[in-house]
């Protein structure tokens, strides 16, 4: 499952992989016009891996769609691998593969007529396609599935035949939308094996996510989006510095009485911001945590005090959510809030997931 | 080039899908047998009257019958791209370089295939029954209905992707069924209905295919009534693949 894809082409060693500039699309639901893209600049490089976070609705799956020539732009520009989406939809689509929220496999056929046929369709012969299918499978792990019909997988065997499918024809981007969505979690973290090595063969990867974790651990950058716009862009470290700081929460041995002397000794110690919860707990908001942990050991130490619990708080990408937007990414996208396309489909998978 | 490949394609994958759906094969077949069975006797008493020139009730009736035959193998097109949509394949599809005319030619040729296997069979139960066959006329006969096949699968295509919905998509091919199949006279000549009748079935394109077909299955090849029905069905064909084509380019899934 980790053995390496062949090298991409040459050809993909563009320095730019994706590039959009004030791009806007509306929609008219039920008489009303809702803006899903805002005027959204961003660049992709080649070569990384790059995530849009944001809650449903807040217009990922519509920019994918876009730049994947699936939906016209009401306004902006956006280019692909070298081509205009909108002047030269035929060339970015011999240039990209797609997986899409729902996948797309064709159930009533077998894993490799799927296969076969996306090869056939990009100009493969049947000797190449074939040749490329079983590469595929042996890196997918898909060897007996093959086979059979697609209405036999399960939900993450389906999901690897459907990102093969994207990359039969060695696109220089590959673009998904909400890749790991109802998979287990054994599933996703082989899927995110998968595109990592896809990135080190030289494929731009670009996805679509709402889950923190996906968007911090796999993604060289994210562009967090909300309402249809960026609200931040960057690399995740990057971001949870730029926005918030990593917390240090200690709850010692002492009454409550004690407790904000203590708490001033720390600060004093430290340097750092401090505040005390009403459970007994202190926390501090540092800059070097591993520095701070042991200025506040010491310190209790020096009081002969014993610790309860004492734990360090990492920033996480919510934070930077929280800050610019003041809701929390987990409380923001209710299920069923709508995405513009296959809101009812995704919303549903987001349930079970 | 490509894009014969291209539909190569899309028709042996349609056709693989119906291979694996025995249900289809077997009321396909059945259905066109059963009207014949069933329906031919009926028309006996008719022969000789009028509309039904002596000894010809199955010169009038049997082409009726293949039009239906080519009607309703067009006419299911529209349900699997309603599941293509659902399902996200015609939006994979629709990334790959593919020619949107190749993507709709795969459905109607397999369906010309659908019209064709039950036609010859039912032509050679009528046969039994007492059929004429005028071997000028049947080629002919099939490249018409052919052309039809292609015509109503291109235009069930098209609505399953203007409609996106089984229940809308029945209402309309169920709602036209009747006048349409009526107004072509397909069971029943419309010379037998009053004049209004007539002129309103003239309005209606499957009309010239009915009475093209009439005219070749007595081996009349030379009739006026094959020409007009050649010109209708092919213009209808064409305009429907263009209308499904433009369908695929817009399909929003």
């Amino acid at each position: 499952m980790s053995s390496p894809l062949p090298p991409a082409p040459a050809t993909a060693a563009v320095a730019v992989a994706v590039a959009i500039s004030g791009l806007r699309k509306s929609f008219r639901v039920a008489g009303q016009t809702i803006e899903a893209v805002s005027g959204i600049d961003l660049t992709v490089a080649a070569g990384e891996i790059f995530g849009l976070l944001g809650p449903n609705g807040a217009g990922k799956t519509t920019t994918l769609r876009i730049l994947t020539t699936l939906l016209p732009a009401d306004a902006g520009s956006a280019r692909v691998a070298d081509a205009d989406v909108l002047a030269e939809p035929a060339v970015v689509r011999r240039r990209i593969g797609y997986v899409s929220q729902l996948g797309g496999a064709d159930k009533a056929a077998t894993g490799r007529e799927n296969l076969m046929l996306a090869g056939r369709l990009y100009g493969l012969s049947a000797a190449d396609a074939t040749r490329r299918c079983d590469e595929l499978a042996e890196v997918f792990d898909l060897g007996q599935l093959l086979a059979r019909s697609v209405r036999t997988y399960s939900g993450g065997q389906r999901r690897r035949l459907e990102v093969a499918l994207g990359i039969m024809h060695r696109p220089r981007v590959l673009f998904l939308d909400e890749p790991t969505t109802g998979l287990d979690p054994q599933n996703r973290a082989n899927l995110w094996d998968q595109l990592r090595g896809l990135r080190a063969a030289g494929t731009t990867i670009c996805l679509t996510t709402h889950y923190l974790d996906e968007a911090d651990q796999l993604c060289d950058r994210v562009a967090i989006i909300d309402h249809g716009r960026v609200i931040a862009i960057g690399a995740p470290d990057q971001l949870k510095r730029r926005y918030s700081a990593d917390t240090i929460t200690v709850t010692p041995d002492v009454t409550a009485s004690a407790l904000p002397a203590l708490a001033r000794e720390l600060a004093d110690a430290t340097s750092a911001e401090v505040t005390v919860a009403e459970n007994g707990a202190i926390r501090l908001t540092v800059t070097d945590p591993t520095a701070a942990m042991a200025a506040v050991f010491g310190v209790l130490a020096g009081r002969r005090l014993s610790v309860l619990a004492a734990s360090v708080g990492q920033p996480s990408l919510d934070d930077v959510f929280l800050r610019e937007t003041g809701r929390s990414l987990r409380d923001a996208g209710a299920p069923g809030s709508g995405q513009a396309a296959g809101a009812g489909a995704g919303a549903a998978r987001e349930v079970a997931a | 080039m490509t894009f014969a490949v291209q539909t190569g394609l899309f028709f042996r994958r349609k056709l693989l899908e119906t291979l694996r759906q025995p249900v289809w094969i077997i009321t396909g077949l059945t259905t066109p047998a059963l009207y014949l069975a069933l329906f031919a006797p009926l028309l006996r008493s008719l022969d000789g009257g009028p509309a039904f020139p002596a000894g010809q009730v199955l010169e009038v009736f049997v082409p009726g019958v293949l039009v239906l035959v080519a009607f309703g193998a067009g006419m299911g097109a529209g349900w699997p791209v309603i599941w293509e949509l659902d399902s996200g394949v015609l939006e994979r599809l629709r990334v790959t370089p593919a020619s949107r005319l190749a993507l709709l030619l795969g459905t109607v040729l397999r369906d010309v295939v659908m019209f064709a296997v039950p036609g010859v069979v039912v032509t050679a139960i009528a046969a039994g029954f007492g059929f004429h066959l005028h071997w000028a006329g049947l080629p002919l006969l099939f490249l018409l209905l052919a052309l039809l096949t292609a015509a109503c699968s291109a235009t069930s295509s098209a609505l399953g992707l203007i409609l996106k919905q089984i229940g809308g998509l029945a209402a309309v091919v169920a709602g036209m069924q009747l006048p349409l199949t009526l107004l072509a006279g397909i069971l029943l000549p419309l010379s037998l209905g009053p004049a209004w009748l007539r002129v309103l079935g003239h309005l209606n394109p499957l009309y010239y295919a009915v009475q093209a077909a009439r005219s070749l299955a007595a081996g009349s090849i030379g009739a006026g009534a094959v020409g007009l029905g050649f010109l209708v069905t092919g213009a209808l064909a064409a305009l429907t693949l263009w209308w499904g084509t433009r369908a695929y380019q817009q399909a929003m899934a």
